[in-house]
Order: structure tokens, then C-alpha cells, then sequence
């Protein structure tokens, strides 16, 4: 028997809908023969009963859809069960309602017939019966959620990480950087030395799995810094780079390469382009509960960057989706004059 | 004889120099750094050889290609893989990847020859879309003039070229590319078979089967050199 759905995470429509009946179904069954012994009418009993079955299992229905647009959206643990308990709250006191609202109908009764103490017991009775419900779907696909949610992040992290390695492997990088690397070995032993370790250091970075979700700033800049160092020898006076990561938002976590993507993005179309050359600048600030990240460059804002870009900002996108829901974003843009500026907000706890 | 580098990276420009340090008979006319730059040099200094980098910001490698009236001979020097397939289809003399092995570069300048006359078309860089030839005139066929372009058939190929078919006759010998009307230029050793046309015109069938037809005036010169 399948109860998930491997695809989207949700458990299979059969799954779910054996649950809704199982557990009102016994709730009726049980609220019935509670009824009956206390010497109701049986015909009205059944009849309000079976209504009782049936909006309960869309009422809750209706809120399930709602649990998972609200999970979609990722809110943070105790901001999403309060608002669970205000939607436990809302239902079972329209089922108190309801309840009374049919009994009345079906006997001819009169609301005021009902005692203050009867009303009371029967609200807590459906908050809880809503409330167990609500915790034994959560705490299941919960779980369920997390394993998804861990899976996928996983393989975006592997496409980065394959990305990057392409970058740094692509034969353009490679060969060029090999072939600068030539050059100084002449005019510059030294410096050639030094590039043959940076460029050790960067293969070997992307070549280690670093499956962690998250990063201190510091690391991903020293990665970045390593890259830029090469690319600064073949590119020299063309690319100029300015650096300012604030202290306080260096030991920050970020999710990996993800400066990394941004800054090969700054390079491939705006100063390889640029005959002149121009300026790549990092900024990183910790700002009143986020961090951002800010790497500008000399370049024009192209209506269709190419697609390869597209994948980059988008492989970006998913992972700050799955790690921080709506808390987190990614917005690429003109600022003023011959500038592209690519601007990541996270937030700071996590 | 001559030669010019051009390549955006000053290492790779310094690189190349040492290289072709080992190669007294080719004399280093000077470097460009971008497209622009290279038009200039080239335009001065007339070289026999460009070792062109195909990946440079500006104009591209092709760029400067498409800009020259008349191709030299061309060495591409390339990082990248994917350019190097399309220098294939150009049809270069050779192309190189950097870093660039003494012993290729030897294998590149043995088939480099020295310019056979100032004034005649040697060569010429065609592009139709992603597609590039550097074609010599003796594959040629026909030349057909459409407005201020001209359609070059070749080797299968019909490619527009941007200029007009009077700069090309200009450029093309005289001995070998004949106006056959007012639209067409032909390739006299291309031609398979003629035969009397229409109202005294000649019908003129080059191989490959594509025939041309002579203006009246023109098909009395093709009558006296061909001698008929």
C-alpha cells in the first residue's frame, strides 16, 4: 500500500482520506452512543450525526489545505503552531455551533434550552477532538516534510557544487588559467607559485563534498577570494575588486556557493565583456536581523541573460527557498549607471 | 614573414612572443589586446599570419574576421573547446589551444605561406549565422549580387557577404572571375559547358549544373576568350 507520494511530499489522496473517515467516523460512532444513553431521539440523533461526520471532515479538510500552503511557505515553528491553534479554535467553535444549531432544528428547542455548562463542554469537547486530529496529522506528514525538504536540499546543494566544479573545470577557466600560470612562471616565479597553490586549493575545495547546508561567511569569501586571484592574473588591470565584509557578518552562516555563483555570474557578463575591463565589488553587512550579501559589477542588465545564468540565480533561489521559506530572497538589478548589482537577504538566525 | 597577435590577455599575448621567439623567420608586426586595436594593425602593417584569439570582449575573433577586406592567413589561438570546433568549419590553417605546445606551433607555421601578390583577393571570411568559412577564391563559382550583398557559392555553400558585387570584381583577377551579366560574377574555370542561348546570349553550365546566363555584350567577350 502507498501512502506517500514520492513526488510532492503529500501523503497519497487514499491515505488521507482513510484517516478523515476512520477518525470522525469513530468520533460520531462514539458521540452517538453517548447521546443514545443519555435517551435521545435515535432518528435525530442519526441524522445530526452523520451531518456531524460530514462537516467535520470538510471542515478539517479546508484547514488541512491551509496546513500545507503554510508548511509550502515555510513559517518559522511558533508562529505556525499559533496560528494552528487559532484555526483549532475557529473550527471547533463552528462545529459547536453547528451542533446546536441542528439539534435545535431537529428537536424544536430553543437555544436558551441549552445550559451555559453543556455549551462549555460541548466547545471543549470539539476543540480537543479538532486539536487531536490536527497534532496526529501534523506530527505524520510533519516528519514526512522534513525528510522531503532535507532530500531536496541536497540535491540542490549537489548542483551547485557541480556547477561550480564546471566553472572551475570548464575549459575556459582551466585553460586560460593554465596558460597565465605559463606566463609568470617567466616573469614571475613567485606570483606563478603562489596561483599553482590557489588553484590546488580551489580544485580541491570543489572537488571535497562539503555536504553541510550552511557555511560561516568567512570560509565561502576564502573560496572566493582564491578564484578571484586567479582570475585577477589573467584579467589583471581589467578586473578590479573591492572587498568589504563587515566582522560582525563574517561568522555568519550562509547556504555554499552561494557568493561563489554570484561573483562568476559578476565576471562571465560584465568584465570578460567589457574591453576595458571594470570592477566586481563584495559587500556583506549584518542589518537589523539579516545579513546581506552585495556583489555589484561594471555591466549592462541584460533582458536575456543566458540561460546558464538563469540556472545559476535560480539553483540559488530554490536553495534559500528550501532553507529559509519567504525569510530569505535573491534580486538581480540595474544600480544607476553601467552597474548590475546582485543582492541576497537572509536572515540571520538559522 | 609577418605576423600579428592579437589576444585580450597580456600573459597570453607575452607567451605567445616567447614561443615564436624560437621562430626567426616569422617577424612580430605587433599585438592588439581587442578587435578594434587588430583592425588597425592589420590595416598598417598588411601581416601574412594572424594568431587571433577567437574569445575577446568587443569584437569577437570572427568579428574582426567578417571586417577585412582580405583575409591572411589565420592561427586561432583558443582556451575553449567549443571554438575550436567552429575553427574547424572556418577552415583556419590551424588552430591552437593554449597552452600552446612549441612543437604544434612549429607544425602551424611549416604550412603558412608568404603572400603571393599585394593586390589580389587571397582569401575571404564568410558567416551565415553560426556558420563561418574563410574561403579562397579558387573554390568559388559564382558570385550573385543581392542589393548591397552578394551571395558567394562554394562548396555547396551560398553565404551572403557584405559587400557589393562591384568591390568584389574590383578585388577578384581579372583572368579568372568573369561578369557575366549584370547580377552575376562566374569562375571561368569552373565552367562545364556553353551553349547558344536565347537571342544570341550564351548559356554558360558550370559544374555543379548551375547555369548562367551571359548578357549580349558580355557573351561576345566570353566568345573571344574562350576563343569559340
Amino acid at each position: 500500500m502507498k501512502v506517500w507520494d514520492d513526488s510532492t511530499g503529500r501523503e497519497t489522496p487514499a491515505a488521507y482520506w482513510r484517516y478523515q473517515g476512520f477518525y470522525w467516523g469513530v468520533f460520531a460512532v462514539i458521540g452517538f452512543a453517548i447521546n443514545l444513553a443519555n435517551g435521545g431521539n435515535t432518528r435525530n440523533l442519526v441524522i445530526s450525526h452523520i451531518l456531524f461526520f460530514f462537516y467535520s471532515v470538510g471542515l478539517t479538510h479546508v484547514f488541512r489545505g491551509q496546513i500545507l500552503r503554510w508548511r509550502a511557505r515555510h513559517r518559522s515553528g511558533i508562529r505556525m503552531r499559533f496560528q494552528l491553534l487559532v484555526g483549532i479554535l475557529i473550527i471547533g467553535a463552528i462545529q459547536t455551533i453547528l451542533i446546536i444549531g441542528i439539534d435545535t432544528t431537529l428537536n424544536g428547542t430553543r437555544l436558551q434550552d441549552w445550559p451555559r455548562a453543556a455549551v462549555a463542554g460541548l466547545g471543549w469537547g470539539m476543540y480537543i477532538g479538532t486539536l487531536v486530529w490536527t497534532i496526529v496529522y501534523v506530527r505524520i506528514t510533519e516528519r514526512r516534510a522534513q525528510e522531503q525538504r532535507e532530500a531536496k536540499m541536497q540535491l540542490a546543494l549537489r548542483e551547485a557544487e557541480l556547477r561550480a566544479l564546471e566553472a572551475q573545470i570548464n575549459p575556459h577557466f582551466l585553460f586560460n588559467c593554465l596558460n597565465s600560470i605559463r606566463g609568470l612562471v617567466v616573469e614571475d616565479p613567485p606570483k606563478a607559485q603562489d596561483m599553482i597553490t590557489r588553484f590546488a586549493t580551489l580544485l580541491r575545495h570543489n572537488l571535497n563534498h562539503d555536504s553541510r547546508h550552511t557555511v560561516p561567511l568567512s570560509a565561502e569569501a576564502e573560496v572566493v577570494a582564491d578564484y578571484l586571484a586567479l582570475e585577477k592574473v589573467r584579467f589583471e588591470d581589467r578586473l578590479r575588486l573591492q572587498v568589504a565584509i563587515d566582522p560582525d557578518a563574517a561568522s555568519l552562516p550562509v547556504p555554499p556557493m552561494i557568493l561563489q555563483t554570484l561573483v562568476e555570474n559578476a565576471l562571465k557578463h560584465g568584465i570578460a565583456r567589457l574591453p576595458q575591463g571594470g570592477e566586481i565589488q563584495i559587500r556583506a553587512a549584518a542589518r537589523n536581523g539579516s545579513l546581506v550579501l552585495e556583489v555589484e559589477n561594471t555591466g549592462e542588465l541584460m533582458d536575456s541573460r543566458s540561460a546558464d545564468t538563469q540556472v545559476g540565480l535560480n539553483n540559488i533561489r530554490e536553495r534559500l527557498r528550501i532553507l529559509y521559506g519567504d525569510r530569505a530572497s535573491l534580486a538581480l538589478r540595474s544600480s544607476g549607471a553601467g552597474k548590475v548589482v546582485a543582492t541576497v537577504q537572509l536572515p540571520k538566525d538559522s | 614573414m609577418k605576423a600579428v597577435i592579437i589576444d585580450d590577455e597580456r600573459l597570453a599575448r607575452a607567451e605567445l612572443r616567447r614561443l615564436l621567439a624560437a621562430h626567426p623567420e616569422i617577424e612580430i608586426a605587433g599585438e592588439a589586446c581587442n578587435g578594434d586595436e587588430a583592425l588597425v594593425l592589420i590595416a598598417q602593417t598588411s601581416p601574412d599570419i594572424l594568431l587571433l584569439d577567437v574569445q575577446m570582449p568587443g569584437l569577437s575573433g570572427f568579428d574582426v574576421l567578417e571586417r577585412l577586406d582580405d583575409v591572411p592567413q589565420v592561427i586561432f589561438t583558443t582556451a575553449y573547446d567549443a571554438y575550436a570546433i567552429r575553427a574547424f568549419e572556418v577552415n583556419a590553417l590551424d588552430y591552437l589551444m593554449k597552452p600552446i605546445a612549441p612543437a604544434r606551433l612549429a607544425t602551424a607555421l611549416s604550412k603558412v605561406r608568404p603572400r603571393s601578390g599585394p593586390t589580389r583577393l587571397e582569401r575571404v571570411f564568410v558567416r551565415d549565422g553560426d556558420r563561418c568559412w574563410i574561403v579562397a577564391p579558387p573554390d568559388i563559382f559564382l558570385l550573385e549580387s543581392e542589393g548591397n550583398y552578394t551571395r558567394v557559392h562554394f562548396n555547396g555553400q551560398r553565404p551572403l557577404i557584405r559587400r557589393s558585387l562591384n568591390t568584389l570584381e574590383a578585388q577578384l583577377e581579372p583572368a579568372v572571375f568573369f561578369r557575366a551579366n549584370r547580377k552575376e560574377i562566374l569562375n571561368l574555370k569552373w565552367i562545364d559547358k556553353v551553349d547558344l542561348g536565347v537571342a544570341g546570349g550564351l548559356s554558360v553550365t558550370l559544374r555543379g549544373g548551375r547555369a548562367v546566363e551571359m548578357s549580349r555584350r558580355q557573351s561576345g567577350r566570353l566568345r573571344e576568350i574562350l576563343s569559340l
